[in-house]
């Protein structure tokens, strides 16, 4: 029997809907994303792609995946319902005080994310845990009645816990949730030793308010999704797609929305690291540029990255330190300021900057013809000949060159250059500022990335990724097929996955193997747990294991992976050689004196690796180029013969400089390099 | 090479900063120094072959970056570029070369290109001690702060000095912090000139002399321009308030625009003189203070670099508390250097109003605590720190719990905890501490703690402003002043005070100034 496989992402823009089934086919299409209620376009996508295939919504077999920007949403626009917030007595200001940090020194000006949670709906508990672990005091009854009683006063539904030192002991938290739950059932208790189990209150209280926040917004969202579907017949729990790159079922994600921010970013990465394990490539950079930001994340072993901390709702120029933190796991992942609408100029040094402001959709770029005036990568794109103007969107937003030179023609007065030096100044600069990102992102984590691939998609991804590659020393890029629904692809490559983390403090020399063992124990349980709930049998559960350690005196950890499960004496042995070699790799020097300590254990729990996989139809003969452009590259002007992607076919090679145009994206080849068309439907451009 | 446009120059450039912004990055990560990796107490910077600064990163705080600006041709001044070989890494934590005090330790690592000296990567960071007095303002004169590093080689050619390592082992409380953070430092130096290297190699360049000289000059020409808007003229501004051990200090600033040349003259004659207490300031950390008001006002978008800094001139005379002289103690030269922009954006409020703001609660609160944990063992706890509230803005409120001119973070409550047993019992916002006004200033903070050891302890607290207000700018209201009692009781003292084993301090920062009439 075929099975059929459903996906749907949800963006802010687009909501897409990839339909495979187990026979090779495949259906993808798009809407607008309804943000009134983003169920109506979750269904509507679904229904573009099920009429298509000629099936119903109950034939729907194998899983239903979904990605969603619900969670971003709430926090930006702030419509969520008040949620309140519970401290230790004495610390209600937690969020207002931040960490003190003026994250700007230069620039007195600068502002703040307001808090989610005021003033007026925090509370201070008289309760007290130390940093041993040992409790000063535990939680009263009374106390709990009393903000229970001021809670159904204010209307608040879902609070927010953070209590001193509860990463290290979450007894007190633990207390006030089970008396919480038996005098006010109805409100949702969040814990900050369940979201963020990490030193730092400030850290742990804004994760943990951002849950509390969004939970009453996420839970009924994906209540009414699984309602829906089972009403319809479909009979399990759909997936979520989570920030760390695991997928997990509703009813657990809607608990922690937290966890699921990122959830589209992610699945486009995602999408890169199977395309690499596909090719049998270990390293690559997934590159995703738009129309505002690029991002860009590194696949290592096959797996994105994924980090501990990052930052959402940047209020002041989008500057790093203005938003709110979050800790918990997510791909890790850069994002700067530079897509096809970053608007170019020139500033009061003659310098060339390009981004981070973006012109957006609206002006947009000169070349939209929407009264934008000032020049954008988009621009430049045209002016350069890259783009065609007739070809935008297959055709449907036609692009105005004359506007587009005239913009760039004003960089050019300024700087003293020739119009299409200009264009290609824009061109260069912003292929280097992103090249650059990548580069300090890299060399943060302490990976090589000269030579590394590209994974190019996104709406101008491919129109620069040659350029970007050739500045990190690359020789490959790979084109994607599905570009322009890849993150809704991505929900279905994904093996569910949950990663957990137990506190474990003990320095190397002193570890009581038959303590970590049990705690272990309990890792392994909780993961199998959640993905036995997504509908995984024992047997497909994987696990990896990895610790945090760091040298005595130092605050700041580094995740180790162990060669297997801790519990295994084999495994006990080299944790300090592991924890040196991954240390010099991130710093460049060990220190052989320093004692080691871990920190925390971690086990990642996976199902199996999913084999749903489109074929990509390819035309049988290869193609001649359709026409062929002036394209303007590095003080040349040079023919440059113009494909459409439809029309490759499998093992055809072409010599750079070559356009593919296909409707949403143009993918660039400069000189110098090689296309190639793969089976399973990429573009691979090689250089030696 | 030919001629830098504007495109191959801005990518270059961004690139420069970039190595340079990584390295602090890494930095702070790995620091052993809780004020370093909480608060990023520390600065890194790029040299060309003239030991001018070139790129720095954004970091936590003015006294050390524009330091560093000076401290690279500081160190060539002793130990001549001729003489250095691959492999070199220079050392100093002399305070009239650097940052100003003994903790903040300065490396310059030369970098080599084909053989051939093209530059510096240099860093400073706080470390956690320096031997001697400790944090706080009760030494006496400068030998008895600490260790007294002159300008010298850490290694030679790639080997470390294993003179120089077992002085400096034998004189710090901390040593294998002291080494861990050193060695974070040499091999951030290390990476940065690798990276400078793989820069040249992608753009084909023998060295960064032309780029250098370039990004100098444009910084430089940018910032005569902004100055020659101004309107020429000397405006005055002065400021006051009062240290630990009760002391009053008066910073008068004259700032002369000159709008022909371009440049900004600041002079502190009239300030107050000497003071017997660690707190006076040496000039290149009156500079960086004074540079960084003007810039933070004038343009702070620009990047830092020797050409951003050049048209700003400070002077101050010789008997004067921020022209520190041998052997004055200097140990505490933030509580005073932190006020030093305040005078000046006073002076300035008369050129842009629209862009200065009110003064604010001036220094952070800097404690460190010493003593016996309860089986008897010693500790000796990192600096940390606390705000008071920042000025209002022109058309803004000011932040609370948020510091002016200093940026550098608070160590978390959970850090502290984690590392000493102490126990804080409040840290929250205190309500109406900043002043009233149209635009009200930042309000100070509470903060309250004991320790849990059963031991007498030893507190060093840098409070200021106990007495005295930040001044509301154009009608509005002042901050209030601090506060800072021992169980109950006001405090202030220039020395490290004796706690009982159940002694309970609470501090309540001040509040800022307010920005208009309300």
């Amino acid at each position: 029997m075929t099975k059929y496989a459903l996906a749907v992402d949800i963006g802010g823009t687009f909501t897409d809907a990839v339909l495979i089934a187990s026979d090779g086919g495949s259906w993808t299409d798009k809407t607008l994303t309804t943000h009134d209620n983003l169920l109506d376009g979750f269904f509507r996508a679904s229904q573009l792609v099920l009429d298509d295939a000629g099936i119903k919504l109950k034939d729907v077999n194998d899983v239903v995946a979904h990605a969603t920007t619900i969670v971003t949403n709430v926090l930006i626009e702030r419509k969520g319902a008040p949620a309140g917030l519970v401290v230790t007595s004495g610390f209600r200001d937690v969020l207002y005080i931040r960490d003190e940090h003026r994250y700007d020194m230069f620039d007195p000006q600068l502002e703040y994310a307001d808090p989610l949670i005021p003033r007026e709906h925090t509370w201070g508990l008289d309760e007290r845990s130390y940093a041993d672990g040992t409790i000063g005091k535990t939680v009263d009854e009374d106390d709990v009645q009393k903000i229970a009683d001021d809670l159904a006063k204010e209307n608040i539904s879902s609070v927010a816990v953070c209590l001193l030192n509860s990463y290290r002991n979450p007894q007190n938290e633990h207390q006030f949730k089970a008396l919480m739950s038996k005098i006010a059932p109805h409100v949702i208790v969040t814990l900050s030793s369940d979201v963020a189990p990490q030193m730092r209150e400030y850290l742990r209280a804004s994760t943990c308010a951002i849950n509390a926040y969004a939970v009453s917004t996420t839970r009924p969202y994906l209540n009414a999704l699984m309602e829906h579907l089972q009403n319809e017949g479909v009979e399990r729990e759909p997936l979520i797609m989570l920030s760390n790159g695991g997928v997990i079922g509703a009813g657990v994600a809607g608990t922690y929305p937290v966890r699921m921010i990122e959830s589209g970013p992610a699945a486009g990465a995602l999408v890169a690291g199977h395309v690499a394990r596909k090719n049998g490539i270990d390293n690559l950079l997934s590159f995703d540029m738009g129309g505002t930001t690029a991002k860009a994340c590194l696949i290592q072993n096959g797996e994105p990255l994924v980090t501990g901390d990052f930052e959402v709702d940047r209020r002041y120029r989008f500057k790093p330190g203005s938003g709110m933190p979050i800790t918990v796991p997510s791909i890790d992942m850069i994002e700067i300021g530079a897509g096809g609408g970053s608007v170019a100029r020139v500033n009061n040094l003659g310098l060339l900057k390009v981004g981070p402001d973006s012109a957006g959709s609206n002006p947009g770029p000169a070349c939209y013809g929407q009264g934008g005036e000032d020049a954008c990568v988009t621009d430049a794109d045209v002016v350069l000949g890259i783009l065609d103007p007739e070809h935008f969107l297959g055709g449907d937003m036609p692009l105005d060159r004359a506007k587009a030179e005239a913009s760039v023609q004003l960089l050019a007065d300024k700087l003293g250059v020739s119009m299409l030096d200009a264009a290609y100044g824009v061109f260069s600069v912003v292929g280097e500022s992103m090249a650059a990102a990548a580069r300090a992102h890299a060399t943060d984590r302490g990976v090589n990335y000269r030579g590394m691939p590209l994974f190019a998609f996104g709406g101008a991804g491919p129109v620069h990724a040659c350029y970007v590659a050739e500045r990190l020393d690359g020789t490959q890029i790979i084109y994607p097929p599905m570009a322009s629904v890849l993150s809704a692809y991505g929900t279905l490559v994904t093996p569910a996955r949950l990663d957990l983390a137990r506190g474990g403090l003990s320095r190397l020399v002193d570890i009581d193997w038959a303590a970590v063992s049990p705690l272990i124990a309990d890792l392994c349980a909780e993961g199998k747990a959640a993905l036995n709930d997504a509908g995984i049998a024992d047997d497909a559960i994987r696990y990896d294991f990895a610790a945090d350690m760091r040298y005595v005196g130092q605050q700041t950890e580094v995740t180790v992976p162990l060669a297997g499960d801790p519990r295994d004496p084999d495994n006990q042995r080299e944790l300090r050689q592991r924890y040196d070699v991954a240390y010099e790799n991130l710093y460049g020097v060990k220190l052989d004196d320093m004692q080691v300590e871990v920190v925390s254990w971690r086990a990642t729990a996976r199902g199996g690796e999913s084999e749903r996989r489109p074929d990509i139809e390819l035309a049988a003969q290869s193609a001649a180029p359709k026409t062929t452009r002036k394209v303007y590259i590095e003080g040349q002007s040079m023919d440059v013969p113009i494909f459409d992607r439809a029309s490759l076919s499998v093992g055809q090679e072409i010599n750079g400089p070559v356009i593919v145009e296909e409707r949403e994206t143009t993918a660039f080849i400069l000189p110098g390099w090689r296309l190639s068309v793969h089976a399973d439907g990429s573009l691979i451009a090689n250089c030696d | 090479m030919a001629k830098l446009d504007g495109i191959e120059l801005e990518i270059m450039w961004s690139n420069m900063i970039s190595i340079v912004s990584e390295q602090a990055r890494a930095l702070q990560r790995i620091a052993f120094s809780p004020i370093v990796r909480e608060a990023g107490d520390l600065a890194t910077a790029l040299f060309d072959a003239d030991a001018r600064m070139v790129a720095q990163a954004v970091t936590g705080t003015p006294g050390h970056i524009n330091s560093l600006a000076a401290a690279a041709a500081n160190i060539i001044g002793v130990i001549p570029a001729e003489t250095l070989q691959p492999g070199d890494v220079l050392i100093t934590n002399d305070p009239w070369m650097s940052a100003g005090h003994f903790f903040d330790i300065t490396l310059l690592t030369p970098i080599f290109r084909n053989d051939r000296l093209i530059g510096y990567c240099g860093s400073t960071i706080h470390h956690t001690d320096i031997g001697g007095y400790g944090v706080g303002a009760g030494a006496r004169d400068i030998h008895e702060e600490g260790l007294w590093i002159p300008s010298l080689k850490l290694y030679e050619s790639g080997k470390p000095n294993e003179t120089l390592h077992a002085i400096i082992r034998q004189n710090v409380r901390t040593p294998d912090a002291i080494f861990g953070d050193l060695s974070a430092q040499v091999s951030s130096g290390k990476m940065g000139g690798e990276r400078l290297n793989a820069m040249c190699d992608r753009y084909g360049l023998d060295d960064i002399g032309e780029l250098s000289r370039e990004v100098i000059s444009r910084a430089e020409a940018s910032t005569r321009d902004d100055i020659r808007k101004l309107p020429a003229g000397t405006f005055h501004g002065e400021t006051q308030f009062d240290v630990p051990g009760g002391e009053a200090i008066t910073l008068k600033v004259a700032l002369t625009i000159d709008n022909e040349a371009g440049e900004i003259t600041v002079d502190f004659a009239g300030s107050s003189g000497p003071s017997a207490s660690g707190i006076n300031v040496v000039t290149a950390y009156t500079h960086a203070y004074s540079t960084f008001a003007i810039r933070s006002i004038l343009n702070p978008e620009l990047p830092n670099n020797a050409g951003s800094l050049a048209p700003i001139k400070v002077v101050a005379p010789t008997e004067c508390i921020v022209n520190a002289q041998y052997p004055s103690p200097v140990n505490a030269r933030h509580v005073v250097g932190m006020y030093v922009p305040f005078p000046i954006l006073k002076a300035l409020a008369q050129v842009v109003p629209e862009k200065v703001l009110a003064e604010g609660s001036g220094a952070v609160w800097t404690i460190q605590i010493q003593g016996r944990s309860s089986d008897g063992k010693p500790f000796t706890s990192s600096m940390f720190n606390y705000s008071g509230g920042m000025g209002a803005r022109a058309d803004k409120a000011g932040l609370s719990a948020t510091c002016y001119p200093t940026g550098v973070a608070a160590v978390p409550i959970e850090v502290l905890e984690a590392s000493i047993p102490i126990e804080f019992t409040r840290k929250e916002i205190a309500a109406d501490t900043g002043g009233t006004g149209k635009y009200p200033g930042g309000n100070g903070q509470y903060v309250e703690f004991r320790l849990r050891s059963g031991n007498s302890w030893l507190l060093n607290a840098l409070p200021s402003r106990l007495d005295s207000r930040a001044e509301g700018l154009f009608g509005a209201g002042s901050g209030e002043p601090g506060q800072f009692l021992i169980n109950g009781t006001s405090s202030s003292e220039a020395k490290k005070l004796e706690m009982g084993a159940d002694d309970l301090v609470l501090m309540r920062t001040p509040g800022g100034g307010g920005s208009g009439a309300a």
